[in-house]
């Protein structure tokens, strides 16, 4: 066994046990087949969801909720929470709409979270 | 004086969280015609709308979406199949032979149920805060008011934070603190475990380097008007502070993160039994409390740290109460179901003589390995259930289904 990881993909949380035979993972313990493909990324390259709220335009607390379509690598989400901040999503919102697309070209993309009609 | 006019309804849901709004739906798919969701707040969906990270629905929508995004869709749900809802309408009390008071838009008013599902979910915990000497500055929140503030209103709480408790809540708003620029500065925990999921001890602290300190806990807390600091120490096996261990850390701003209560004030109010262990009411396998056609379900029967859990109990809750409405409460002998070594609770705590298929839920009282769970028959010595379990922690709620008839009293232990 190479690492014992968790995994985060939903809150059963299994734990897996790594080990890497040849360029292929073997895993053990968990639940899904989410965890298989968990593993791999979490080893190489662990990638993770955001999610934020922003104050729709023209208002200081009518918060609409945000969060990525998929995960992307741990380094991207300061850069991305700063991409996001800028945003002054226009009512009404719908769940589910793009706010904005393939965001610093990362392939996923922002999408709110709740409706909040005019 | 004349009479106030009673409004006669069929299933009436408390609560119009993951919990309560399954309940309706699991009511309305057993036929019931007419079912009422009563939701204080003006939004459905109780807890979830503050939640906004991803994680909820895997089990019920089959993929991982946030905690908004379930509450409107369970939401819309509810209301294509046909439950009415109405939110701004806080139940007041509730009696015994299921008369509601209810404050409402419309003004104060009185319901007569058929049958009542309890989802009134829970509060956070503020004892441990009490306890805690030194001043009373502005500036320490509970975790899920910190969650409010900052998801829902839009404030600022302060620039350095210590969380006191390793809850999921707390976990979550450490990384949610941390995207809004704030410094977190530890987490620390009594137990000698993480009270929260692993995969958010993983994901919201490991990744952004938060120093979680186990065995350690606040004694004092500074500051005149904000909080200046707050002393730490480590504690030993009894939880007492070990002299020698204090260290002062720098912060503005305390949350704690120390454990959730069911709100059962109501179901007090019903005579509900309730149990000492759960804080929840006493239910059997039809989640029916003591008091007949009142059920009971998700947070406030007990805490769960899955929505989805919670839902599914409602659906069940809501199917059974739907079923009183036509042929009452089922008569014959029980048994009851109790935790053994190692399990700090399980439900229900009782169930008709005979049951077979019967599902249990339990918490084990400390991490374990390896460890067999089993359920064995309290006068026959009897085996009910038995398997292995790689890995059992308190913060994870676990379920089993015993498939054989269960006759006789039954206790549910977790041990080597
Ligand atoms: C911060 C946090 C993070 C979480 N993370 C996850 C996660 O990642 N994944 C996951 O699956 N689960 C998660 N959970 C757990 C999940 O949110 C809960 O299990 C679930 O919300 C419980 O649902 P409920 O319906 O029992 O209670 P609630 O959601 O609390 O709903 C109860 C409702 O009842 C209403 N009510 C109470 N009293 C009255 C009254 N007298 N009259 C009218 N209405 C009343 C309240 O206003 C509220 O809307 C998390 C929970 C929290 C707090
Ligand atoms: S392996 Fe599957 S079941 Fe286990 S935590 Fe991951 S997603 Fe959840």
């Amino acid at each position: 066994m190479d690492d014992r990881l968790t995994c985060i993909l939903c809150p059963i949380g299994c734990e897996l046990e790594v080990s890497r035979v040849g360029d292929k993972f073997e895993v053990k313990g968990n639940e899904c087949d989410k965890g298989l493909a968990f593993a791999a990324d979490e080893v190489l390259h662990p990638k993770r969801n955001l999610a934020t709220s922003v104050p729709a335009s023209g208002t200081t607390a009518r918060m609409i909720s945000v969060r990525l379509t998929g995960g992307v690598p741990r380094e991207m989400i300061f850069p991305i929470l700063a991409e996001i901040a800028k945003l002054r999503p226009a009512l009404s919102v719908r769940r589910g709409q793009v706010l904005i697309a393939n965001v610093l070209g990362t392939g996923v993309d922002v999408i709110a979270t709740r409706t909040l009609l005019f | 004086m004349k009479a106030p006019v009673v409004e006669e309804r069929g299933v009436v849901v408390i609560g119009g969280g993951p919990a309560g709004l399954a309940a309706a739906l699991g009511a309305r798919r057993a036929g019931a015609e007419d079912v009422l969701v009563l939701e204080r707040e003006h939004r459905l969906g109780g807890i979830l709308p503050q939640c906004i990270h991803d994680g909820f629905g895997l089990f019920l929508y089959k993929e991982t979406i946030s905690g908004p995004e379930y509450a409107e869709r369970l939401a819309e749900d509810a209301v294509r199949e046909g439950v009415l809802a109405e939110t701004g309408a806080m139940v007041l009390d509730l009696t015994p032979d299921r008369l509601l008071r209810v404050n409402s838009a419309g003004g104060y008013r009185l319901i007569k149920a058929g049958a009542v599902v309890l989802a009134m979910g829970c509060r956070e915990r503020t004892r441990e805060m009490i306890e805690i000497p030194g001043t009373r500055p502005a500036g320490i929140f509970t975790a899920g008011s910190a969650q409010n503030l900052v998801n829902l209103q839009n404030l600022r709480i302060g620039n350095e934070v210590v969380i006191l408790g390793s809850g999921d809540i707390g976990l979550i708003m450490a990384r949610r603190l941390t995207f809004e620029g704030m410094k977190v500065r530890g987490v620390f925990e009594l137990m000698p475990w993480p009270n929260g999921l692993e995969r958010n001890v993983r994901q919201c602290l490991r990744d952004f380097g938060i120093p979680l300190e186990l065995s350690s806990t606040v004694v004092e807390v500074r500051g005149r008007d904000r909080v200046a600091g707050v002393v730490t120490a480590r504690v030993d096996e009894f939880f007492r502070p070990v002299a020698g261990t204090e260290r002062e850390v720098a912060c503005d701003t305390l949350l704690l993160s120390v454990g959730l209560i069911p709100e059962n004030e109501l179901s007090k109010r019903a005579g509900v039994e309730l149990s000492p262990l759960t804080g929840g009411a006493v239910v059997d396998e039809t989640l029916m409390t003591s008091v007949p056609g009142i059920f009971s379900c998700g947070n406030v029967l007990h805490i769960h740290d899955v929505a989805d859990w919670a839902s599914f109990e409602g659906f069940e809750a809501g199917r059974h109460a739907a079923g009183f409405l036509v042929c009452g409460a089922a008569a014959g002998p029980r048994v009851r179901i109790t935790p053994g070594e190692n399990v700090r609770y399980v439900l229900p705590q009782a169930a008709a003589s005979g049951a077979a298929g019967l599902e249990l839920s339990f918490r084990v009282t400390a991490p374990a390995r390896g460890m067999w769970v089993t359920a064995r028959g309290a006068a026959t010595g009897a085996s009910y259930y038995r398997k292995k379990f790689a890995r059992l922690v308190p913060s994870e709620m676990q379920k089993i289904k015993i498939r054989k008839a269960v006759g006789e009293d039954i206790e549910v232990a977790c041990h080597g």
